[in-house]
């Protein structure tokens, strides 16, 4: 398809979704909502592409001897138990009872597992900070553990004091970095997508 | 038989009819400021007016030496564009910062393919892995490469965040090269520490504030926050992209003013110009 026809479809979407958003008209509306239909109707294609794109990869592994078999075997039996169990015959597709079982017995726990993991490998890297860049790491590692000495569970005034402080270190000194990256995200996602709703890339320049 | 007359006659009418059936979806002042902005953007983008100098955001000059040792010792690079996606049930700004890593992944993908090594994208959701592809074919036609886009793939790893950090960690290797750019969220730090681990030399951007301090303590280059949008105007050589770094410098000093401006108002007393500025 030529360049000129992508860049016209791009920005007449953009220019639609934008008037859509600042002016309440019924006709525009139900071209925007049509719009959004066949965004939804990509992703559903692409999800299904994707699903299958996975399972071909993996079997081609398999088929070739690949570096991890055992991952891919778990990989595709993990696929069919899921998919054999929310559309076997009788079954309530996502909200059927072995679904949620799978869900709750098996993926949940491995999920949990492996974000129990983070402490670990926060310490590992904060070892891997200093050692590239000591300055920042050490300005962050001593935030972090003021922060734990303000959050201390100790009682009386001491405690009250250091709640006292914990909250407003979180509400001035955080918020206002937080606020100031927040801000400078949002103008850089304006112009961003002021960028890709003209289209503009390398090979326009 | 209708004439051109009453063609155009019919043609307003409907214009007219089209207009007079609408309304402002946000009152007058936020419609007039959102046009002003675009309004800005759009001279910006047309007519540069001064010369930008760009900082080395994320040390991203050192990407083709990196891929140059990469290509003699026979290393690989990867690329994961965060866990985000672009279609998956993730916040509007989360989901933005995987289209922009595209223009990371295309200059990274243009230096693997002049140097031929190499390049895997890793990503959790399908729509990205569309648009991943086409950013490689497209770094590959740039480069007049072809032959050399087999070894570039894309795969997509399946659905999730968790499943995202998971696959990072079970396939973590050395790399010559890595990178991870996109949106994170408690993950991060998985993800980073599986796809960057101990390669020769990683690249670490989110624009989640609250996962700053993973590429930071994990990358040898970072970029955070805004500078992960930033840098898809950094690594182009000249022309629009450098205005649109320009417009993006102005755009936030204007609205540092306003802050200001409006905060000594309210504090002098006057009328609330936050609540102005949003309609209320």
């Amino acid at each position: 398809m030529r360049r000129s026809l992508v860049t016209a479809a791009a920005l007449v979407s953009g220019l639609l979704v934008l008037l859509d958003l600042l002016v309440v008209n019924p006709s525009l509306g139900e071209a925007a909502g049509a719009l959004n239909e066949l965004l939804v109707l990509l992703v559903a294609a692409a999800a299904v592409g994707g699903g299958a794109t996975l399972v071909a990869h993996h079997l081609r592994a398999l088929a070739s001897g690949g570096d991890d078999p055992i991952g891919s075997i778990v990989l595709l039996v993990g696929m069919a138990a899921i998919v054999v169990a929310g559309l076997r015959p009788g079954s309530s597709g996502s909200s059927d009872p072995v679904v949620l079982w799978l869900v709750a017995a098996l993926l949940a726990p491995l999920a949990a597992s492996l974000f129990a993991l983070l402490f670990l490998f926060l310490l590992r890297a904060v070892r891997r900070g200093f050692a590239l860049r000591f300055r920042e790491t050490a300005v962050m590692a001593a935030a972090a553990a003021m922060v734990i000495v303000l959050l201390l569970p100790i009682g009386g005034q001491a405690g009250e004091w250091l709640t006292a402080t914990a909250g407003w270190v979180r509400a001035v000194p955080l918020g206002g970095v937080f606020r100031g990256l927040l801000i400078g995200v949002g103008v850089m996602v304006a112009i961003s997508a002021a960028r890709s709703l003209l289209t503009l890339d390398r090979d326009d320049e | 038989m209708p004439n051109l007359g009453e063609l155009m006659a019919n043609l307003i009418s409907a214009l007219t009819n089209a207009v007079g059936s609408s309304s402002m979806r946000l009152g007058a002042a936020p419609t007039v400021g959102i046009l002003l902005v675009l309004l800005v953007l759009l001279s910006l983008l047309a007519r540069p007016l001064a010369r930008w100098s760009a900082a080395d955001l994320g040390q991203l000059t050192r990407i083709g030496r990196a891929m140059a040792l990469s290509a003699e010792s026979g290393a690989d690079a990867t690329v994961s564009l965060g866990t985000a996606g672009v279609v998956r049930a993730a916040s509007a700004t989360d989901r933005f910062q995987t289209l922009g890593s595209l223009p990371l992944l295309g200059h990274v993908a243009e230096a693997a393919a002049r140097a031929g090594v190499p390049l895997s994208v890793t990503t959790n959701d399908p729509v990205a892995a569309l648009f991943a592809e086409a950013t490689l074919a497209g770094a590959h036609r740039r480069t007049a490469t072809p032959e050399r886009a087999s070894a570039s793939t894309v795969e997509y790893i399946g659905e999730g965040r968790a499943l995202a950090a998971a696959a990072a960690l079970a396939g973590a290797r050395s790399h010559g090269l890595a990178m991870v750019a996109g949106g994170l969220a408690e993950e991060g730090l998985l993800l980073l520490d599986g796809v960057l681990g101990d390669a020769e030399w990683s690249v670490a951007g989110t624009a989640s504030a609250g996962q700053a301090a993973g590429p930071l303590l994990n990358g040898d280059g970072s970029l955070i926050g805004p500078e992960l949008l930033q840098a898809g105007g950094e690594v182009s050589a000249s022309g629009s992209a450098r205005a649109v770094v320009l417009a993006a410098n102005r755009l936030i000093w204007t609205v540092i003013g306003v802050l200001l401006i409006g905060s000594l108002v309210a504090w002098a007393g006057g009328p609330q110009v936050a609540a102005f500025l949003a309609g209320r």
